[in-house]
């Protein structure tokens, strides 16, 4: 097949799909119709952009961050950091991969950081083309919109996070499952086979989702598989997640992952029970939550394979990560592209308000949607903005952005602290971000010596004091974010910097704004130096 | 009003200039106190009681061990066996006697064969002599050699014990009485910090676990001789106890941290390790870790970009070393110690095989701050600015490891099968998503306006 057959296809699925707004088509010709689309399709995505590279760099990488791009050094054999970080730790490495490639140029925060942007821009695309293949070109741009400007997508694109690759292989499979379900070509199952084992590569959590194509097909009499497809289908899902067990086991690194699948299987609970209702809603949006299901109900006339689809989706992982006991900020992303595509649908398509009072009088709804589709790009564009500006107020939430003073904190170490110096922080977060911003090896106190109450990729430092009074350890990093989850070992950090004659030879401090509005300078990293 | 304005002038000239002048002179005070190299602090730490060989006898690429050496068990008797220099391991070592005359009998004028003889006829264990640490001993000593500078041809500057080697480490001069703290002190014995004090260069003596109340008009009332007496030569003389200017400036171990954590480490600093000298039979480690400790806390310092740290042994203990020592004088020298030089202006592993003693610390005081010999012995000797590379930018400083084992084997993932597989893994999907990209077909299900019923429509 050539592009010209290419382009024919694309237009006779365009034709067939595109909705057929009578007011709005004969209006704009045809000509024009297509400029507007790309001009719409074309501002949503640099909208995209723009609120995701603004400030992208003013605050360093967060311990994640650290860590996935620490992986991406090793790979990338960079010196120093391939010593301190190793290559397999819990994931699988597709995005710290790509992240090699790119390091094998120079390690940079600002980069990485780039390449996320990029990946988290390809996913309102998809999105845009997903929502226009299920319900037409108005509702996948304004799909687009509402992801291109949602919080919870923006604040985790912008960071060194595994969850956006995966959220975009995600859509990408729910979009080729889409196709197959509308076209019945086998070719787009064993494509979502592809997709789905992208998925698995970027992020193995995403395998989840198998549960939802499963439902979906499941339920779905109306979406006929034949076996053979869904074999092949599985097969080449599996061919695609090989590279993972190849690697651990010709790489050598396979004793990781079964220690890291053992610890996460039994370790505790890290987040109270609702914890993703306290902290996803408000950044996916509520109104976003509303329209998508109040749409399942105002449009139930209207319900078809393509909400089925959606739905599923949605509930597996919801469900799962509500059940799994490691809970993460950014696990939920998944769920984000098709709730947008479910709230579009209920802004586009709701026409009519059908009262019995009315009788079989309708009252058209236009206003009531431009209003409320205002309110939600503006609400969700708002409360972007504000996210993605610094912290001001010392505190932290892990995966919501980047740590205040770490970067800073990790630079004054590389240059003024002698090499092979080691040293000793309250939790591994602060240690991870150290290591990789001051190319030296931190150990986190809080670390289990316990195997099975620690991650396996962290070193447990079984003794501080002898470790101290040993000459092994230099060093003691005390921070306020860690300090603020534990006071018990940030009180012991301090107790062993008064015992070896801990002096402070450097302060963090970041400018915080108070309740009054004053700003003042407030000490986030105090290093210590110490000798026996 | 003519007088007036004179002493308007005046008092202007008495507020303005004067003070100015004031300064210049200050100024021109410290400007005699700048040292000729970059090195502005200089750190001498003295240990206790080995040799080269015993230290660094097998260390790669020094004048270590000679192969197939073996010492006579005795000289008297030939048909009896010779000892051959022999890894220390668990057995118990002693302080062996490192006295002049054992020092004579163990040099046997030169041929260096008497070391086990000697000892066997005191009654002590003279194979003992001729056992050798290495590296899995003393492995934080053995990585500072390999960073910066080890000294195999330096002697300890008299062929006796402690004291008077000490001696010519402050002084360039044995002493009134060969290895003995005469009675009334070393009296005006001139030693470098006199020098030092005289020129306002700032210097301390170090002690770990200072007892300032213990000093030579102390050993009367002793019926033994405290090792701070006998290990600092300070302590011996009178005015370096009367004079507060001179006495202030023998303090604590623990202030030499202070002094670096304020910036305030003077220029030339004497350490002495009480309770962690190395002396047999102490173990080696303490000493290693104690001046692992004083060289991180230099290093952490600012003070690290213009120091020289040195390191050496005040005599050789009885241990076997191969090296005949130059007898210059009636006092020696006494047979090879270890000596290693910690700098960022040292030589990176560099072993030095310049002609050293004792006397070649003074040496190098004097030279970097222009200060006259004190004696004889000084003004001969040689000075060890070979060791330091001045061209160049001081090395940043590198914390040394005090474990000489092998990092366990670290399994170094094969990277490019990471890249085989991922890189193959993206191509495969690719020509798969394009493949299906291409696929001509038509729609199996109707589109979502086609399903809708009419009266949702608009």
């Amino acid at each position: 097949m050539n592009l010209r057959n290419l382009s024919i296809l694309r237009e006779r699925l365009t034709q067939r799909i595109l909705p057929k707004n009578p007011t709005l088509v004969q209006w704009w010709g045809r000509d024009r119709e297509s400029t507007a689309r790309v001009v719409s399709v074309t501002l949503v995505m640099c909208l995209a952009v723009g609120i995701r590279v603004w400030g992208l760099n003013q605050i360093g990488f967060n311990t994640d961050e650290a860590v996935y791009s620490g992986q991406a050094a090793a790979i990338a054999q960079i010196p120093v950091l391939r010593d301190i970080f190793p290559v397999f730790r819990a994931h699988p490495l597709l995005f710290q991969f790509l992240l090699a490639l790119l390091f094998n140029f120079g390690v940079s925060d600002l980069a990485a950081r780039l390449l996320a942007v990029a990946i988290g821009v390809a996913a309102v695309f998809i999105v845009y083309r997903l929502g226009s293949l299920l319900y037409g070109e108005y509702t996948g741009i304004l799909a687009a919109l509402i992801l291109a400007v949602m919080p919870y997508h923006v604040v985790v694109s912008r960071q060194v996070l595994l969850d956006g690759p995966m959220v975009l292989c995600s859509t990408l499979t729910l979009y080729l499952v889409a196709r197959y379900a509308l076209t019945g070509n086998p070719i787009w199952l064993h494509a979502a086979g592809i997709g789905m084992g992208l998925t698995f590569l970027a992020k193995e959590t995403g395998l989840i989702l198998i549960g939802s194509v499963y439902s979906f097909f499941a339920l779905s009499r109306d979406i006929p598989v034949r076996l053979q497809d869904l074999m092949i289908s599985f097969a080449l899902m599996v061919l695609m997640i090989l590279p993972f067990p190849i690697s651990l086991w010709l790489a050598g690194g396979s004793k990781v992952g079964q220690q890291y699948l053992i610890w996460q299987l039994f370790r505790r609970p890290n987040h109270d029970w609702d914890f993703y209702l306290r902290m996803v809603p408000g950044q996916i949006g509520i109104l976003v939550i509303i329209l998508a299901i109040a749409g399942i109900f105002l449009l139930w006339k209207e319900r078809t394979w393509r909400e089925r689809l959606l739905i599923w989706w949605v509930v597996v992982p919801v469900i799962f990560f509500q059940i799994w006991p490691t809970k993460g900020y950014q696990y939920l992303l998944p769920i984000a592209p098709p709730l947008t595509i479910l709230a579009s649908r209920t802004l586009i398509r709701w026409f009519w308000i059908e009262l019995p009072a009315l009788g079989k009088k309708r009252i058209s709804t236009t206003w009531i949607r431009a209003l409320v589709g205002g309110i939600l790009i503006v609400t969700l564009l708002s409360a972007s903005w504000q996210t993605i500006q610094p912290a001001t107020t010392g505190d932290f939430v892990a995966g919501t952005g980047g740590v205040p003073g770490g970067r800073e904190a990790g630079e004054w170490i590389q240059k003024n602290i002698p090499s092979q110096a080691t040293l000793l922080t309250i939790g591994p977060s602060m240690a991870n971000i150290l290591e990789f911003y001051g190319h030296r090896k931190a150990f986190g106190m809080s670390v289990s010596p316990n195997p099975l109450h620690r991650n396996p990729a962290y070193e447990p430092v079984n003794n501080p004091d002898s470790q101290i009074r040993s000459n092994n350890i230099q060093y003691l990093i005390w921070d306020s974010y860690s300090a603020g989850r534990s006071s018990f070992f940030s009180e012991r950090l301090l107790q062993l910097a008064a015992r070896f004659n801990g002096r402070v030879v450097h302060t963090q401090t970041v400018t915080v704004t108070l309740e009054d509005g004053t700003k003042v300078d407030k000490p986030v990293i105090i290093i210590y130096s110490v000798y026996p | 009003m003519k007088n007036l304005k004179l002493f308007a002038s005046l008092s202007l000239f008495l507020c303005v200039v004067a003070p100015t002048l004031g300064v210049t002179k200050v100024s021109a005070s410290q400007s005699g106190t700048a040292p000729n190299t970059p090195i502005e602090h200089f750190i001498v730490v003295m240990q206790q009681n080995h040799t080269f060989d015993n230290y660094f006898g097998t260390y790669p690429g020094a004048n270590g061990l000679p192969k197939d050496v073996c010492i006579p068990a005795s000289l008297a008797n030939d048909k009896e066996s010779c000892v051959a220099p022999y890894k220390i391991t668990n057995e118990p070592i002693s302080d062996l006697s490192h006295s002049d005359v054992i020092f004579g009998k163990q040099f046997q004028n030169g041929k260096m064969n008497g070391f086990v003889d000697a000892l066997n006829n005191l009654n002590q264990n003279g194979s003992l002599s001729m056992g050798y640490y290495n590296d899995q001993d003393i492995p934080f000593y053995w990585n500072l050699a390999d960073e910066y500078v080890l000294f195999d041809n330096y002697f300890s500057s008299a062929h006796t014990g402690s004291i008077t080697n000490r001696m010519f480490w402050v002084s360039g001069k044995a002493g009134a009485e060969f290895n003995r703290i005469p009675e009334g002190g070393f009296g005006d014995i001139p030693t470098i910090f006199d020098k030092l004090q005289e020129r306002e260069i700032s210097w301390k003596f170090y002690i770990r676990n200072y007892d300032p109340s213990l000093n030579y008009r102390k050993l009367n009332e002793l019926d033994f001789l405290p090792p701070q007496i006998q290990w600092v030569p300070l302590l011996s003389f009178d005015r370096f106890l009367d004079d507060p200017e001179l006495s202030n400036r023998i303090v604590d171990l623990s202030e030499y941290y202070k002094d670096l954590q304020n910036g305030t480490l003077p220029a030339v600093s004497y350490v002495l390790l009480l309770g962690a000298t190395e002396h047999p039979i102490s173990d080696p480690g303490l000493g290693e870790k104690v001046t692992q400790t004083m060289i991180q806390s230099l290093m952490q310092s600012d003070s690290w970009n213009n120091s020289a740290f040195f390191l050496t042994y005040d005599d050789w203990g009885g241990w076997y070393d191969h090296v005949a020592p130059p007898q210059i004088d009636e006092r020696g020298y006494g047979f090879r110690v270890p000596s290693i030089l910690v700098s960022p202006y040292a030589r990176k592993g560099h072993i030095d095989h310049t002609l050293l003693d004792h006397t070649s610390i003074l040496k190098f005081i004097e030279e970097n701050w222009s200060i006259p010999p004190l004696a004889e012995r000084d003004a001969e000797a040689n000075n060890f600015t070979s060791a330091f590379d001045f061209s160049g930018s001081p090395r940043s400083p590198v914390f040394i490891s005090s474990t000489r084992e092998e990092p366990a084997p670290r399994i170094e993932p094969r990277r490019i099968v990471i890249y085989a597989a991922y890189g193959a893994a993206m191509l495969f999907a690719f020509m798969i998503l394009a493949r299906a990209a291409m696929v001509k077909e038509g729609l199996k299900r109707s589109p979502y306006e086609s399903t809708l019923p009419e009266d949702v429509k608009p």
